[in-house]
């Protein structure tokens, strides 16, 4: 349960910086009139050109998941012998 | 009063965002402007707040947009007053109406590239020992200056690697992609940034083609994304 639980914080994660790196620095813009205001500084790098901060979430969150993709298809492998 | 402003379109019904919860828990609705619309809520007072909870409203809003049409996405953050929307409209009509027919019937998938054990592939490079070591014997002068070409060298087989990885995506894609925006930072993990705007009959071929790359390269971390309201496509000239 807790693994689930881990599992489903790190998709949330990946889903929010995801967005951020698609809402922030793309799209429309009509000129002069986009405010904002960095609340939570551990989520971007600011300058104007806002970019997706975490690189480090997201290697960390595909290793994780890619070790579990092994991990699984291991234990669906009959042992040999 | 100021409108927070979501997206842009020309077929934006109402319905679609009834009990929708926008930026600041505002009621979200479509404000009409002779041929196009926008999706708005009342904006608060103030600058708006880059947290979790407005980036997914703002997400949420532009997502419930997409999924009856292919809107043109504002970027986080925009707002104005209804009269100055208004005219903003008006003057850019004709831009607005290509943007619009340039996206209409796609959406924007995402794709990032990063290397597999990229810290240790970029250190090597730049340490790397095809380019020489400097003798014992040298001065700081010389030793300096080797260090200097490693550094350039290093710099330029990153910017040789993000070119070849994103000039091997953008063929493999190929026809899936109606245009495709990509953006190269060699010196960072995710080395690549490619945004392609896919038919939406499309995307499961799109898919599958992006497994089967995956597939092809081992070496490669892809991190994929979508659909999204196409924000990498959606900008016009002034």
């Amino acid at each position: 349960m807790a693994d689930e639980e881990f599992e489903l914080d790190e998709e949330e994660e990946l889903s929010l910086l995801e967005t951020l790196d698609h809402v922030l620095d793309r799209g429309l813009v009509i000129a002069g009139e986009v405010t904002i205001a960095v609340a939570d500084v551990d989520l971007v790098y600011l300058g104007l050109n806002l970019l997706l901060g975490s690189v480090e979430t997201v290697d960390r969150v595909l290793g994780e998941r890619e070790r579990r993709v092994e991990l699984l298809s291991r234990r669906a492998k009959p042992s040999g012998g | 009063m100021s409108l927070y402003v979501y997206c842009l379109g020309d077929d934006l019904s109402g319905a679609a965002f009834e009990g929708l919860a926008g930026v600041g828990g505002a009621r979200v609705r479509v404000l009409s402007l002779g041929v196009l619309s926008a999706v708005v809520s009342e904006a608060e007072e103030g600058a708006t707040n880059v947290d979790a909870e407005n980036l997914r409203a703002h997400n949420r809003v532009n997502a419930a947009a997409l999924a009856h049409t292919t809107p043109l996405p504002c970027r986080f953050g925009t707002r104005a007053a209804p009269e100055r929307l208004g005219e903003y409209v008006t003057s850019n009509e004709t831009a607005l109406a290509s943007a619009l027919a340039r996206v209409r019937g796609c959406v924007e998938m995402s794709v990032k590239l990063l290397e597999k054990s990229e810290v240790g592939s970029r250190k090597s490079e730049v340490e790397g020992d095809a380019v020489g070591t400097a003798p014992s014997a040298a001065g700081a002068g010389t030793a300096f200056l080797l260090k200097k070409r490693r550094e350039l060298l290093g710099e330029e087989g990153a910017r040789r690697r993000a070119e070849e990885a994103a000039a091997w995506l953008a063929s493999g894609v190929g026809e899936l992609a109606r245009e495709t925006a990509a953006r190269l930072s060699p010196s960072e993990a995710i080395f690549v940034r490619a945004a392609h705007l896919v038919e939406r009959a499309r995307v499961e071929e799109y898919r599958d083609r992006l497994r089967t790359l995956a597939a092809a390269r081992p070496d490669l971390r892809l991190l994929t994304s979508g659909p999204w309201p196409p924000y990498s496509f959606s900008d016009i000239k002034q």
